[in-house]
């Protein structure tokens, strides 16, 4: 039986937030959502990718185009659940080629919103693994992710394409981390409230550092900032005596003057024992002296530096993603050839079909028989038990024969002329 | 000396140079790769030393190709304990050519081999010059690291070479690392230099002579002391202690190189 990979799906481009989370699948019910999609009798094979980006069905089917009508049909219902709307403008369908060209692309996070951003791959892959054990990935959408999580790696090491931040505060945290080798014994003190100021620190938490003092000019702004990121409040007159305290230092205050001098900062160190210090200057006006930059063992940036970085990172970017698409080309050309292989190989269709006559044959007999008082339910579920025993028998084996067959070997001819032998397939 | 096994490292080494400079240039190359070929020019390297030592006996390293073979081996195995500790590929490419350096020199010298005089027949030669070369080595490695940190810091400071400096640890790690090997150079050469004056009490029947060689590496040693108990005690650190490591070795390695020519000493272990 030939199979075509099909992919029907929404994500940020297509499809704006509310109607995304409308139709999007929480974890638990990914495994429900499964197996509605099985019921589909042209849907063999299906992985649900959800994520707050994008959703989309991977499927492999026995025809295409009523697999694509079907899969639109299960968003509906999906959205139904939110108040009826018409999606067809928000969802998108790809197909063989295009199809893997598409997974491969989302896998290498070349279609994310912020390109190169390396949660995807996780995410993908706990979808796979989450479709994997609800038993409805078979051997097409199993060489399909694994190939998809293969290009993601290559894309990673042979581009720099996830190696460059593009935002100002982590391209902060990562000049920070050319300073230190380890957050965790990091203070940071943030001085001012202003948002930029807010996010780098909350970046910095996120990297892991141990403490944040804030302070302001009112000090019940410092409390209430202090309080929602867990950090300690700081009288802003007292902040010099706890500057040799802090080794990262922000700057986010619409102040004027100067509030950290050269001079200071030489004290400070002093104090120190010329521990490393990183001064972080985001504010509308600066708050550190640049002098600053000239004292040993202190390092400055301003907002201008981390913008500047961050550009030529985002032009980088997008040099290494031509890269990236390359790559994605080539490897689309690979699983074409492949799923080309699979066509030429009648030996698994007749294993299968071998596999599953004696299935129905036994199956038929028992429900005339001795098991002839089973409901129209307990049928069906012995039905999908069956086939599913079947399957996971010869997933192995079938598996195995579409390697060899792929890589052309010698060993080719001698597997497949050894099952046709022992399950008498010639004879078909 | 088989030069034959020496100089099929000294390829290697040439080898490992051309690939750590690959990884350090381009994005896209494996890191494993350098290491493992400089670890190739490791082990004939050792199968040199190992059939020399056999040859010769505890007196192998009377010569200065011997000196520079020994010192050259001891770097190679130095860096490889670091890069296992540390993954500090970078590092590989100043090692990599200085070796390469030393084993193409110590070939080229030919396969010469002297004679200890009869006075100093004693298991204290071996111990004295292992010691002596190990706090070299260090040292020499303490000289590479710091210049790495001179060059994430220079990076830093002028907002320049960012891609590259990307494979490069952060100053901490490089600073912290500097002074781990201060810490364990410092009392190598101090070991160094009482077997030395143990041998010299032995030999010419003082432990301590106003000898050009004995006045340079009590000097270093000085050097070492001060830059050691100023980064204990006096918070000294960064860049300015990278670049007082950096003149400590300069001070070692000069009289090694030049020093003997222009104020010659008894010692031996060098042109005889």
């Amino acid at each position: 039986m030939e199979k075509e990979i099909v992919i029907v799906g929404m994500n940020h481009r297509s499809a704006p937030i509310d109607v995304r989370e409308s139709v999007a699948f929480e974890n638990a019910y990914v495994r429900d959502a499964l197996a509605r999609l099985s019921g589909y009798p042209v849907v063999l094979e299906s992985v649900i990718l959800s994520t707050c980006n994008r959703v989309e069905v991977v499927a492999a089917a026995s025809d295409a185009q009523t697999a694509c009508r079907d899969m639109k049909m299960f968003f509906d219902l999906q959205r139904a659940e939110h108040g009826a709307s018409n999606l067809e403008d928000h969802l998108y369908t790809y197909q063989g080629t295009e199809a893997v060209r598409h997974l491969f692309r989302v896998a290498a996070s070349l279609d994310s919103m912020v390109v190169g951003e390396p949660q995807i791959l996780g995410q993908l892959k706990q979808f796979y693994d989450a479709a994997r054990q609800a038993g409805t990935v078979g051997a097409i959408l199993h060489r399909l992710f694994h190939r998809s999580f293969f290009v993601a790696k290559r894309v990673r090491t042979e581009t720099g394409i996830a190696s460059r931040a593009v935002s100002v505060s982590s391209v902060a945290v990562d000049l920070a981390k050319r300073i230190f080798d380890r957050f965790d014994d990091k203070s940071v003190m943030l001085i001012g409230a202003g948002k930029m100021g807010d996010l780098m620190a909350r970046q910095l938490q996120r990297s892991g550092v141990k403490s944040l003092m804030v302070t302001n000019r009112t000090f019940e702004r410092a409390v209430a900032v202090a309080g929602r990121m867990r950090g300690s409040p700081i009288l802003f007159e007292d902040f010099p005596h706890y500057l040799k305290m802090a080794d990262l230092v922000i700057g986010c205050t619409g102040s004027p003057e100067i509030l950290v001098d050269a001079a200071a900062v030489e004290k400070v160190l002093r104090e120190r024992k010329q521990q490393p210090m990183f001064f972080i200057d985001i504010g509308d006006r600066r708050n550190f002296d640049s002098a600053i930059n000239d004292i040993d063992n202190a390092y400055i940036y301003n907002i201008d530096d981390l913008k500047e970085i961050a550009e030529e990172n985002l032009q980088g970017r997008s040099d290494e993603a031509k890269k990236a698409e390359e790559i994605v080309a080539q490897e689309v050309e690979n699983f074409g050839r492949w799923i080309g292989s699979l066509e030429r190989m009648p030996t698994i269709a007749a294993l299968r079909s071998h596999f599953d006559e004696i299935r129905r044959r036994e199956l038929a007999r028992s429900l005339s028989g001795n098991l002839k008082d089973l409901s129209a339910e307990q049928r069906k579920a012995l039905d999908d038990m069956t086939a599913a025993i079947i399957n996971k028998i010869l997933h192995g084996p079938i598996l195995h024969l579409k390697k060899n067959t792929a890589e052309g070997g010698e060993e080719e001819t001698l597997y497949v002329a050894a099952l046709k032998k022992i399950f008498g397939l010639e004879d078909k | 000396m088989d030069v034959n096994l020496l100089r099929a490292a000294a390829v290697f080494y040439l080898l490992a140079t051309a690939s750590f400079v690959f990884y350090v240039l381009l994005r896209n190359t494996a890191s494993r790769a350098p290491t493992l070929i400089l670890f190739a020019g490791f082990m004939l390297h050792t199968a040199a030393l190992a059939a020399h030592f056999f040859q010769e006996g505890y007196s192998a390293v009377t010569q200065f190709q011997e000196a520079l073979t020994f010192k050259s081996w001891l770097i190679v195995a130095l860096y490889l304990v670091i890069q296992i500790k540390y993954r500090l590929t970078v590092l590989g490419a100043i090692v990599a050519p200085v070796v390469f350096l030393m084993t193409l020199a110590a070939s080229a010298f030919g396969s010469a081999t002297g004679e200890l005089p009869p006075g100093l027949k004693t298991y204290w030669v071996p111990v004295h010059f292992t010691l002596a070369f190990l706090g070299n080595a260090v040292f020499a490695l303490a000289f590479a690291v710091s210049l790495i940190y001179l060059l994430q810091e220079r990076g830093l400071k002028h907002r320049k070479m960012m891609a590259l400096l990307k494979r490069i640890p952060s100053l901490e790690a490089l600073d912290r690392l500097n002074y781990q090997l201060l810490v364990w150079g410092f009392p190598l050469m101090t070991l160094g230099i009482l077997t030395g004056s143990f041998l010299a009490r032995i030999y010419w029947g003082d432990y301590w002579t106003w000898d050009p060689r004995l006045i340079s590496s009590g000097i270093a040693w000085l050097f070492y002391g001060a830059l050691l108990h100023g980064r204990i005690t006096a918070g000294l650190r960064g860049k300015k202690a990278a670049l007082l490591t950096m003149f400590g070795f300069c001070v070692v390695i000069g009289y090694f190189l030049w020093g003997e020519t222009l104020f010659p000493s008894r010692h031996g272990g060098r042109f005889e």
